[in-house]
């Protein structure tokens, strides 16, 4: 297999001229994909037999919440190869994502406890999942700090790779704390490898939205990664040709 | 130096340093106090709940004795000779952690099975509390080492640690908590305190090496 398209990431320009293709196709494919999905489950997808209506935020919840523990696992990767090969652009990746990871953990929080109050009768329970995704959360903004605390670049990414490392021993806490305590959560609704629980008229939305929002956060990560490899290249020539070419 | 002479020299200093040790049975004393005052001295809520209020405090005290663990070594440049030494920097942390372990936990344990009448906890349940503790803490120190070599060379670093290293002990909370409330209503505990140790020996096996490199990373 031929590896030098991944090599090439490696390098900051190429990255750069890379991502301008791609990020705002990435955005705009995964918001017509996010929107197909989400008004075709809020208004087409029937009716679940047992929560009514009310189970239509999964088409928010469920891909908002896998995304959340998706960007977790990726700065983790992000931060291994940042400690093993000390690639440049590992440390940028974790910092443009945890930004994004923050948010969907949040929504994720906020939209589970709007789910919650229907059918469970209360906004908030200390059940396992919540509980860990409230700590991913808290992880994330452990992150965030730690980036913004320390002045040393050098530093700064070393400290963020470490943290992001060693949080990532969290997600199958996370991913199997369902299996393991036994509580009011149910259990994952969405996975790929097994044949879906719910029929296909709700499943296919909910793939929509998931693969929507994934291929939005990917552009939106992108577009932050090019913005701090401006700033971290600002006094490279390629950079200076580059916002000259922007006509500035 | 060799490893010898560091674990020595690492517990000497820490034997002559007396009031830190003080300092942080105090810390746990203080907090076990006030949960009864501010929320309910009742033997009804407190004999379920001790095993909780016991690891809460253990918690906090670790990281509040682990947070400064490297500052000296850092202000004076022992943290340099480590590097220069040629040792392998992850073994020197492990001595170190180990040192400071066997100096907060031994008067801890010591102190607390009066703590833990004073909460009212049934003596049944008071070897499975101080079993999760031996089990468990190893894991906090290990894990707290990190949060304390990547903010050695900040001033302000101590709330900056809570952040990030108090989130990464909730599994083993959970667990230790879990292990307790099972011992008070006689069921088996081995299953929890099995997945303490486990914890701990992940941590073992992983934390002494990222202390390291942020320890490297400090430095430079």
């Amino acid at each position: 297999m031929n590896w030098t398209w991944f090599h090439k990431l490696g390098s900051p320009k190429w990255f750069y001229q890379w991502a301008s293709k791609w990020a705002g196709k990435l955005v705009w494919i995964g918001l017509l994909l996010l929107l197909i999905g989400v008004v075709w489950g809020l208004a087409f997808a029937p009716a679940d037999y047992q929560q009514g209506n009310s189970f239509r935020i999964i088409y928010i919840h469920v891909p908002v919440a896998m995304l959340a523990q998706s960007c977790y696992l990726a700065m983790g990767i992000a931060g291994f190869v940042a400690l093993v090969w000390q690639m440049k652009l590992a440390p940028v990746f974790i910092k443009s994502v945890a930004v994004v990871g923050a948010v969907m953990a949040f929504i994720a929080l906020l939209s589970g406890a709007i789910w919650g109050k229907p059918t469970w009768g209360t906004w908030w329970v200390w059940d396992a999942r919540l509980t860990s995704v409230l700590v991913l959360f808290l992880l994330y903004m452990g992150v965030i700090a730690i980036q913004n605390a320390l002045d040393d670049q050098v530093f700064a990414d070393k400290a963020v790779a470490v943290v992001s490392l060693v949080g990532v021993i969290n997600l199958p806490i996370i991913k199997y704390s369902v299996e393991w305590w036994n509580t009011l959560h149910q259990p994952a609704t969405f996975r790929l490898t097994e044949k879906p629980s719910m029929p296909m008229e709700m499943w296919l939305p909910l793939l929509f939205s998931a693969l929507g929002l994934y291929l939005f956060s990917a552009g939106i990560a992108m577009w932050r990664m090019q913005t701090e490899v401006l700033k971290r290249e600002r006094k490279a020539n390629w950079v200076k040709q580059e916002v000259m070419s922007d006509g500035i | 130096m060799n490893y010898t002479s560091f674990f020595k020299a690492e517990w000497l200093s820490l034997l002559r340093r007396k009031q830190d040790t003080l300092n942080a049975l105090l810390f746990f004393v203080m907090v076990i106090t006030l949960f009864p005052l501010g929320v309910d001295p009742s033997s009804e809520f407190l004999a379920p709940a001790a095993g909780g209020i016991i690891w809460c405090a253990t918690a906090l005290s670790v990281l509040m004795a682990v947070e400064g663990l490297f500052k000296e070594d850092f202000n004076d440049g022992s943290l340099e000779q480590w590097l220069a030494s040629g040792l392998s920097v992850s073994v020197l942390v492990l001595l170190k952690v180990l040192a400071q372990w066997l100096m907060v936990m031994v008067p801890l344990l010591l102190a607390l099975p009066v703590l833990a009448q004073m909460l009212f906890l049934p003596w049944s349940s008071l070897l499975t509390v101080m079993g999760s503790l031996l089990l468990g803490t190893p894991a906090l120190f290990l894990i707290g080492a990190i949060g304390a070599a990547l903010t050695v060379s900040l001033r302000r670093g101590a709330v900056l640690m809570l952040l990030l290293i108090l989130p990464l002990y909730i599994p083993v909370i959970i667990f230790a908590t879990g292990a307790i409330r099972a011992a008070q209503l006689q069921m088996s505990v081995s299953g929890q305190l099995a997945i303490l140790a486990a914890m701990s020996i992940v941590a073992l096996a992983l934390a002494p090496v990222m202390t390291a490199i942020s320890i490297k990373a400090s430095v430079n």
